[in-house]
């Protein structure tokens, strides 16, 4: 085996470890004195209001998908820009500007898309 | 990237943009058939891009993808199995009524694209991509229709296995580049061979990529998703899976083991020997109790996978022959199988049990005959494509002398000959009272006769098909 590993390994072990014994004096050696409102869910310090299950508007889903997706093309399009000058220097430019106008292209084709769909519509 | 590479590329371009081009058609107006054409022509124009490319072949583009005979074959394979698809889901959809019927068409090319991708793929980053597109396109598909829990709960649980299987490949493919610092089918070889690997890592590597594989391929004792799964999902899209979804993973698994050097060690013999065997029995016995025609078909999948696996462990051209033959009798035998399923379909169910298939030989003769030759296909007999399939396995397991795997095969295909035959009991048993039948939709029609004439065809005149893979073969080996 790998030596380096080796030290990952003790890593994980004793952080396992250490958290385990901890919770566990605690159960063992702390007092235990329970009353209703310490029994109750925390909240910020009030007394709880109402039911945590709420209903949310299906939309939220919607929405949130279409941002991840449009984020993550952000998350391309950053380290792309940031090396772009380097390609240009080693002969690639055009090459890699094509890629990302295809990427960019295929993606905008998904936000016509949608739009169109009426996904972007919140009524 | 030049001008060649692009040529070469040209299938894969081509689908790729019929996708795009088909959620642009959908954007700007709703309407089924138009949108299934212009589906139906990008599979057309992607394998009008095959000759060019296979002037141009074999040629490896980038480190990914490597576009050889071997790959076009089978990329041409799955196109027509998808354009099979599409035909019959235009039957089905239409059937259905269900209001946003479009997008199913974006979502086949998407995971054809994604099995072209795994035939050509000589890395395991295209390997994973490629399936994961391939899956992706996959879980939406089965649970496409919304009219009951049932396809949403098979699309759920084709999502969490199909997860938990890429998480499996996934490890193993870490392992692997922990390991030898190579992602590369060629370079994992080399290194390999030079003797770099650590046992402990390069073994369990290739186990779990193997593991993973196998719950793509629905081997036993990967195959628990198979019956719920293939009666979720509506008809065409059960075909599509069981044939292109498999296939793919299957041409994937050919290049890395062909370039591992063929299957000389004991222990992937013997992995592979063992899986073969369980699937082939644990297929066979569970299809003997099915009440449903769905169900009998997926766990009949599981017991094939497992002869397939018989071919596989032949020597590299030996075994090519055989599991690309096996392969296309049975993509032509089960697309045709679930295309009388689709059909059949009348009202708001499909024809799924075994009682709707009672003296269907007096109600609807030509599709109970088709089913019938789909049916002794699959059982291997003569005169059907699956003989000379089933055939060609038992040659590659002989020519290496694996006589318990050899056995096995004949004892299993006895076995599955009952439940096969049920059915054909089944259908000319006389006739209950007659249902209204829906008319066979032309497209629909027209596969189905095509399938037929395949189905028979390369049973009767196999020479044209050995001709054509024993070219590809040699592109690989």
């Amino acid at each position: 085996m790998n030596e380096s590993y080796v030290s990952l390994l003790v890593l994980a072990a004793v952080a396992l470890g250490l958290g385990t014994v901890i919770l566990m004096l605690n159960g063992l050696l702390g007092p235990s004195k329970p009353t209703a409102s310490k029994l109750d869910t925390f909240e910020t310090g009030n007394e709880p209001e109402g039911d945590a299950r709420q209903r949310f508007s299906i939309r939220f889903y919607l929405v949130a998908i279409l941002f991840i997706l449009f984020d993550i093309e952000v998350v391309f399009l950053f380290p792309w820009a940031v090396l772009f000058k380097d390609y240009v220097a080693a002969g690639l430019g055009t090459f890699m500007f094509v890629e990302m106008a295809v990427f960019v292209g295929i993606l905008a084709i998904g936000l016509a898309y949608v739009w169109r769909k009426g996904a972007l519509e919140w009524d | 990237m030049n001008g060649t590479d692009l040529v070469a590329l040209g299938p894969l371009l081509a689908l790729g943009a019929a996708a795009v081009v088909t959620l642009l058609s959908i954007a700007v107006r709703r309407h089924q058939r138009a949108t299934a054409t212009i589906a139906g022509l990008g599979l057309v124009a992607a394998a009008c891009a095959l000759p060019a490319a296979a002037d141009v072949a074999p040629r490896q583009v980038t480190a990914l993808v490597r576009i050889d005979d071997f790959a076009l074959l089978y990329i041409g394979l799955f196109l027509a199995a998808a354009f099979a698809t599409i035909v019959l889901a235009h039957d089905d959809l239409r059937r259905r009524a269900e209001p946003h019927r479009e997008e199913f068409h974006v979502l086949v090319l998407l995971s054809t694209l994604g099995a072209c991708v795994l035939a050509t793929s000589t890395h395991f980053a295209s390997f994973f991509l490629g399936l994961e597109t391939s899956s992706v396109a996959l879980y939406a598909l089965i649970a496409y229709p919304r009219s009951g829990p049932a396809h949403a709960e098979a699309g759920l649980k084709y999502l969490l296995l199909a997860g938990a299987s890429s998480a499996f490949l996934l490890f193993g493919m870490a392992l692997v580049y922990a390991d030898l610092g190579a992602l590369s089918f060629d370079g994992f070889a080399a290194a390999l061979l030079a003797g770099r690997g650590t046992p402990a890592l390069v073994w369990p590597a290739l186990a779990l990529v193997v593991a993973g594989a196998s719950f793509k391929l629905a081997v036993a004792p990967f195959h628990m998703w198979v019956p719920d799964v293939y009666q979720g999902a509506p008809a065409p899209v059960t075909g599509f899976l069981a044939t292109v979804s498999k296939g793919a993973v299957l041409a994937a698994l050919l290049r890395l083991f062909v370039a591992l050097g063929g299957v000389e060690r004991p222990v992937v013999v013997w992995t592979f020997g063992a899986l073969a065997v369980t699937s082939m029995l644990a297929g066979n016995l569970l299809a003997l109790s099915q009440r449903s025609l769905k169900r009998l078909l997926a766990c009949s999948s599981v017991a094939h996978l497992g002869y397939v696996l018989v071919a596989f462990l032949a020597a590299a051209p030996v075994a090519l022959e055989a599991v690309t033959w096996y392969l296309v009798a049975y993509f032509v035998t089960t697309l045709a199988a679930f295309g009388v399923v689709t059909v059949l379909a009348g009202g708001d169910r499909e024809a799924d049990a075994l009682d709707d298939y009672r003296g269907l030989f007096w109600r609807r003769p030509w599709l109970a005959a088709l089913l019938t030759g789909c049916l002794l296909s699959l059982a291997g007999i003569p005169l059907t494509a699956g003989f000379l399939a089933k055939f060609y396995a038992l040659a590659a397991g002989t020519s290496e002398a694996r006589w318990a795997l050899v056995v096995a095969l004949v004892v299993n295909s006895a076995l599955s000959a009952f439940y096969y035959l049920r059915v054909v009991v089944a259908m000319a048993a006389p006739a209950p009272a007659a249902a209204p039948a829906r008319r066979v939709p032309l497209g629909a029609g027209v596969l189905l006769a095509v399938l037929a004439l395949l189905l028979v065809g390369l049973g009767v005149y196999p020479a044209a098909l050995t001709a054509l893979i024993r070219a590809t073969a040699t592109a690989l080996s």
